[in-house]
């Protein structure tokens, strides 16, 4: 599937991530080559060798006034305080905009999960008494987009998707098309993850610790996409515009050559790469990559569903004018994306 | 360029309420609900204990032993009525493998599986890892493209109970907008401990069978199951000879911003998405027949609903019906978009309204006409689905006959 766009730019970006606060915390760690990844503790591995990054400094009262923040999941709090970071970046300032037009689109890996399992711990151990109400809202795969869009006043187009390693690239291209359909002038698109020692267990014993969750992390990555007329209007500097979004959804061996060349088109224009995903493990990708800049953003802050989110904030944040950019994510089964990003400095 | 018309050449359902469409139709225009005592998991803890269960279920009868090792229970549902939609196209023969994509709405998922190794974890028993296959809500539409060898896309929509109308939804403007040739659409979902304790936890669930704007309804009953539907654009489908189910024309999508369970109290969201599902679709409030409400069954969801059409549609709203087909296949959550798009579907063709079953009593709030005492005949051409969620995730699909 091949989506161009004509009509859509980047106008902010934020990210919360194990390397602090804001892409530009991501792009210091990949100058200076360093990782937040450690080793699972003992306790939690039981001994099996794996990595992890976690955002432990990240307080959500800093962001969201406490009695709301209590009543989020960690991935909420994630996602909300991202948000109102990338709003800010961008200078929007929504009470002067018709709140209805803005709207948020979230990749999300596996959701408040700690919520879950802390609701469902709480039932198998005391029945319903231990069933806490406060938590049942958190444990829908929305929680962190509606809890944003709520504590934001975003009253537009609202979706989640989850779709494994590609669930931030699924969102960006449902806020790219909102946007070309007319559906709204401004959206958030964004990816979140949490981590946890519990789903660090669940990995471990499904046995992703030797495969897809080696080095696993957690954070939120958020671009601000808006229409061409609304970035004018409203005077908003351009980071970057939106060019392309190609999608493929399943490469079956057989065919995997051609998907994977419809899938990447030509690259010869292309200044930088961000390799998201497993599209890394992915030696048919890989191979037809052109030997420009290649940005990995799990070698900072581990690999996660949503990653390719905080990816792009960082492909963006990185293309000076006129650069084009290319955003390559893959997951095992699928699907897989690639998405253009053309620096740009004015509407 | 003008825009293609989404068509329907492909319809399955798997839920408690009919395991194939030739059951789900005739339950649906019969009025015979799915709804009953549970058998699914231990039901004692809960002051409910009904909801609309895939009875009799052998997953033995459908998948190979191989197979279910792999596959969630809202997996195998979702395969299922993949399997019926699919072979009932046809369509997959006429494209290549990259011009036909799958988007599934999901909630659970693989919950149900994954609360037995909690369980078990908690006891400090090894329970089998394969329990966690299907915890990500995004492995059955994996599974059906593998399956079925869809390659063009796959994404999974999860927002929460409007996960699978906004899955058909954004499925038909990938065709309408020439971005895919061929779509499978739909969702899936399963009762689950989680939902069923939340649910009990905020005191929202009905211990008789709902009763969607009756008055004295206390709530949901909770339901299982999915639906599928193959969307294709008008002009070829024809050109190929497929039988047409209906025509889907548009949606709208909005979060409200209000609250994470409660709805925004006027209606006023839900009258937008409504209206912009008809602008999306281009059609007009004159010519929508009747409404298929979320019509959960909870006193309060049920009168914002009916306020919301009452804002839409004027001094005409008690002439549209707007109906609820839960009471009938309880509230299938990510399912549930998809499960009753299809009923909408099935009855415009129809040319009936199905009934609200369950009848209590005349809410004074809820005075629109709801088809509580019998289906009605009807040669509506268009109807809307509506689809609130968690969140304040409104979806509403214009559909066709």
């Amino acid at each position: 599937m091949i989506n161009n766009f004509k009509n859509i730019v980047v106008s902010g970006y934020a990210a919360i991530t194990p390397a602090g606060v804001g892409v530009e915390a991501v792009l210091q760690c990949l100058q200076n080559d360093t990782t937040t990844l450690t080793d699972v503790p003992v306790e939690i591995s039981s001994g099996h060798a794996a990595k992890w990054a976690r955002a432990e400094y990240f307080k959500a009262s800093d962001y969201i006034a406490p009695m709301k923040a209590r009543k989020m999941d960690r991935s909420s709090q994630f996602a909300t305080a991202t948000a109102g970071l990338a709003i800010k970046h961008a200078a929007i300032d929504i009470k002067s905009l018709d709140a209805e037009r803005i709207g948020i689109t979230m990749g999300c890996g596996f959701g408040g999960i700690g919520n879950s399992a802390e609701m469902l711990t709480g039932f198998l151990t005391s029945g319903m008494e231990g069933a806490a109400p406060l938590l049942f809202p958190n444990t829908v795969s929305n929680a962190a987009a509606s809890n944003a869009s709520i504590e934001h006043g975003l009253k537009g187009p609202n979706l989640t998707q989850v779709q494994r390693f590609c669930s931030a690239e699924s969102a960006l291209l449902n806020a790219c098309r909102f946007i070309e359909e007319g559906r709204a002038d401004i959206m958030l698109a964004g990816g979140i993850d949490e981590l946890n020692a519990l789903m660090m267990t669940g990995l471990i014993a499904a046995g992703q610790h030797r495969r897809y969750a080696q080095a696993f992390g957690e954070g939120c990555g958020m671009l601000v996409l808006e229409s061409v007329a609304s970035a004018r209007q409203r005077g908003a500097t351009v980071l970057a515009t939106i060019n392309t979004v190609r999608s493929v959804g399943l490469l079956p061996p057989d065919i995997k050559e051609q998907g994977a060349r419809e899938l990447l088109g030509d690259l010869s224009a292309v200044n930088k790469i961000t390799l998201s995903g497993t599209v890394t493990d992915d030696d048919c990708l890989m191979k037809r990559l052109p030997k420009c800049e290649h940005i990995n953003t799990a070698a900072v802050n581990g690999r996660s569903l949503a990653m390719g989110a905080t990816a792009m904030a960082v492909l963006v944040a990185s293309l000076t004018d006129s650069q084009s950019g290319r955003h390559i994510a893959a997951s095992p089964q699928g699907p897989y994306y690639a998405i253009d990003f053309h620096g740009a400095t004015s509407a | 360029m003008s825009k293609a018309r989404v068509v329907v050449t492909g319809i399955g359902i798997f839920c408690g309420a009919g395991k194939d469409i030739a059951e789900f139709t005739e339950a649906l225009s019969n009025g015979r609900s799915g709804i009953a005592p549970l058998d699914l998991f231990d039901t004692s803890p809960f002051p409910a204990k009904i909801g609309c269960q895939i009875k009799a279920y052998r997953p033995e009868d459908y998948f190979k032993p191989t197979e279910l090792k792999k596959l969630s229970r809202a997996d195998q549902f979702g395969l299922i009525a993949a399997e019926q939609a699919l072979s009932g196209s046809d369509a997959l023969k006429h494209y290549s493998p990259w011009e036909a994509g799958v988007c599934m709405g999901a909630g659970a998922a693989g919950m149900f599986q994954s609360e037995v190794w909690l369980k078990e974890l908690l006891k400090g028993i090894k329970a089998s890892p394969s329990l966690l296959r299907g915890l990500l809500p995004d492995r059955t539409t994996t599974e059906i493209a593998e399956r079925f060898r869809i390659c063009g896309y796959q994404s999974s929509i999860t927002t929460a109970c409007s996960s699978s109308a906004t899955a058909i939804g954004w499925g038909a403007d990938l065709i309408r907008n020439g971005q895919m040739k061929c779509m499978l659409v739909g969702g899936s979902d399963t009762l689950s401990l989680l939902t069923f304790a939340g649910f009990n936890s905020l005191k929202v669930v009905d211990s008789t069978p709902c009763s969607p704007f009756s008055l004295g309804r206390q709530g949901i009953s909770l339901g299982e199951g999915a639906a599928c539907l193959v969307l294709e654009d008008e002009t070829t489908a024809l050109e190929r000879g497929a039988t047409i189910y209906g025509s889907i024309h548009g949606y709208g999508i909005a979060g409200e911003a209000f609250h994470m369970t409660a709805p925004e109290p006027t209606g006023s969201t839900a009258c937008r998405v409504m209206r912009a599902a008809m602008r999306m679709a281009e059609v007009t409030q004159e010519q929508i027949g009747w409404v298929n409400a979320h019509g959960t069954g909870t006193p309060l969801n049920d009168v914002v609903e009916s306020n919301a059409i009452k804002m839409v549609f004027g001094e005409q709203a008690g002439k549209v019906p707007l109906i609820s087909t839960k009471a009938m296949t309880g509230h299938c959550l990510g399912a549930a978009g998809a499960i009753e798009a299809l009923a909408t579907l099935i009855a415009l063709k129809a040319g009936f309204i199905p009934q609200t079953l369950n009848f209590r009593g005349k809410d004074p709030e809820c005075n629109l006409d709801y088809c509580h005492h019998q289906k009605k005949t009807s040669d509506a051409e268009l109807a809307i689905s509506n689809s609130f969620a968690f969140g304040g995730n409104i979806t509403s699909l214009v559909v066709g006959k």
